[in-house]
């Protein structure tokens, strides 16, 4: 029993982790714009589809693949979604409603540009974390080297983020942004390039989160258009929206109630308990369980 | 004065004369489709355009008015009028727990909500397998009959297009009345509309209302036209689509979810070449894109300028858009 328990703990904290990983994304665009993206779990197709091109179309070594995809990922972060959604959005003070309407179109036609330009097959990704077939046996439960790597990039990832926000100085004028882009700019920070950061940290980080979804996923249209951009709003949303380290707690518990539910109940109504858990949350605490950072 | 006359007999005559002219019925077929569908997206433009209520959930009305419609007339015998009714008041009840949250909630927590609540619906439908028959689907319901005479295409074509002429007047009604308004008094500003005597919470209820019940007749059509339902018909991607034919029409503009919706479904089909067969859904949903981003507005507004300018003004009727 406490194994099984200890066991679906493991497996729901790997998943809770890369629903946090796009919930810090989903944070991080939240920050400085105070908008939610609909389009931003098409980050995360992207980057698995550009890391699989670079790594297994090319033979790039894994890193350069990352890094090239990830960095791809993060231009286009800059340049279409803030270049021309986010400029035409706001530069004719639209409201929230046009810019979900708009993300949620171009999430639609990044969908149909990935079916044209892979095609509509999901890719078996590589075993680059490695194979499922041999994964870590301690005592009687059974850990994937996946989990392992989603938890040391998580932790880099988090290490990484820290020591940006409360260290460097473009960190803190990036949370001065967050807190009043007036102010801000009064104190000499260049709130348009501030933006700009956030805008490529958010699409970048989901990227990544992409990266390590692909070998649950395949290299599919599935992530970009499957529920699973919707949990990482809920860990979002559970984490407190301002608070990006918030967001891999609301992420974990998401996991864990997921691996849980399918434990105790069904696995047909895994996703309902999520959603429940977002309207819950939404109707009992919309402020989240964490403060600003 | 006249010259509009004439403007709008020949609207009409196009609108009559289209199965007759066109002649194929997969095609009158697929324009029933979006005619369904423009009826959703005319509650999504009261809802969401007039009052402000974000739903991006309306797959799950659509899914509600669809199945309630085929199970009671297949399992429990109503005559098909009924069914038509049971969709309505079912998705109107459903709508009401929906719009609970909308008390506390607006903008993206409220479409966070309407979109966990098109998800449960949606895994409801695939899961309750002894009352859905879950992912097959439902087969061989029966489509319309009047005084024995099955319905065919053209039929349902022309029966869908004096609904939405009804459902159409009575938008009209609405939003040029004291609740019409109030929505969007309550869009622009809910403090300020509290202040001045609204009950925000009851017309929120009536604006989630008005539009539920829009699409539990939309899918109550859908299910006895085509006779066959299934879970993927009731997909969240069908719930932005339907937003998306809202706002391609014009979300601000009464006539934005006729216009869009027809528009939204045949815009893939003209970019159907020999050879671009794989390009036509990337460019649809390109051009859809830049509608959205460059034309907030939608085509509905050009369309009345058009119309306007070939035909002549005529300031009275502004079709209710408020700016």
């Amino acid at each position: 029993m406490l194994q099984m328990v200890l066991q679906n703990s493991i497996s729901g904290m790997a998943m809770g982790l890369l629903y946090g990983v796009i919930g810090i994304g989903v944070c991080l665009f939240w920050q400085t714009t105070g908008l939610i993206n609909f389009a931003h779990i098409s980050s995360a197709m992207l980057g698995a589809y550009f890391f699989y091109t670079f790594h297994v179309m090319w033979n790039l070594p894994i890193v350069i693949a990352f890094v090239l995809a990830v960095a791809l990922v993060a231009l286009y972060g800059i340049l279409i979604l803030r270049g021309v959604v986010y400029r035409q959005i706001m530069g004719r003070k639209g409201g929230r409603l046009e810019f979900i309407v708009a993300t949620m179109m171009l999430n639609i036609f990044l969908l149909n540009l990935t079916i044209v330009l892979w095609g509509g097959v999901p890719y078996p990704f590589p075993n680059i974390f490695g194979s499922p077939m041999n994964p870590l046996r301690i005592g009687g439960i059974t850990i994937q080297h996946h989990s392992l790597w989603v938890l040391g990039f998580t932790v880099a990832l988090v290490i990484g983020l820290n020591y940006f926000f409360k260290r460097t100085l473009t960190g803190k004028a990036l949370r001065a942004t967050a807190q009043n882009k007036d102010t801000a700019s009064l104190m000499g920070i260049g709130v348009e390039k501030m933006t700009a950061l956030s805008f490529a940290m958010s699409t970048g980080v989901t990227a990544i989160a992409g990266i390590l979804l692909a070998p649950i996923y395949f290299v599919s249209v599935e992530l970009g258009g499957g529920i699973i951009g919707i949990k990482g709003f809920a860990s979002a949303v559970i984490g407190g929206l301002t608070n990006p380290f918030g967001a891999l707690v609301g992420g974990l518990l998401i996991g864990l109630t997921e691996n849980f539910s399918v434990f105790y109940i069904s696995s047909s109504y895994r996703d309902v308990i999520t959603f429940v858990l977002l309207v819950f949350f939404l109707i009992a605490r919309p402020q989240g369980l964490f403060k600003k950072m | 004065m006249q010259r509009r006359k004439i403007g709008f007999l020949i609207i009409a005559l196009l609108v009559v004369l289209y199965p007759l002219v066109i002649g194929d019925s997969y095609k009158v077929y697929i324009m029933n489709r979006s005619l369904i569908h423009a009826i959703i997206a005319m509650g999504l433009v009261t809802q969401v355009g007039f009052a402000g209520q974000i739903s991006l959930g309306h797959a799950a009305f659509y899914g509600i008015g669809a199945y309630t419609t085929s199970l009671t007339v297949l399992k429990l015998g109503f005559p098909i009028g009924l069914g038509f009714l049971a969709a309505i008041l079912m998705c109107v009840i459903f709508s009401v727990f929906l719009s609970v949250p909308s008390f506390k909630l607006s903008g993206f927590f409220l479409s966070l909500t309407t979109i966990a609540f098109g998800h449960i619906v949606w895994v409801i439908i695939v899961n309750w397998q002894s009352l859905t028959n879950g992912p097959l689907g439902v087969f061989g319901i029966p489509g319309l009959k009047l005084f024995g005479i099955k319905f065919n295409n053209t039929h349902y074509y022309y029966l869908l297009v004096a609904t939405i002429a009804l459902l159409y007047l009575f938008i009209k009604r609405i939003t040029n009345s004291f609740i019409g308004r109030a929505f969007m008094a309550m869009r622009d500003d809910e403090l300020a509309a509290e202040c001045s005597g609204i009950n925000t919470r009851n017309f929120k209820l009536l604006a989630f209302g008005i539009s539920a019940g829009f699409a539990g007749l939309a899918g109550a059509f859908y299910a006895h036209l085509s006779g066959f339902i299934s879970p993927e018909s009731f997909v969240f991607a069908e719930s932005t689509k339907f937003v998306g034919m809202a706002v391609t029409g014009g979300l601000r503009h009464l006539l934005g979810g006729i216009i869009g919706a027809p528009i939204v479904t045949f815009l893939p089909e003209l970019f159907r070449f020999p050879g671009w067969e794989t390009y036509y859904m990337m460019a649809a949903t390109f051009i859809i894109l830049m509608i959205v981003v460059f034309m907030p507005d939608g085509l509905a507004p050009l369309f009345e300028k058009g119309f306007n300018k070939i035909f002549g003004e005529r300031d009275d009727v502004k079709g209710g858009s408020s700016e």
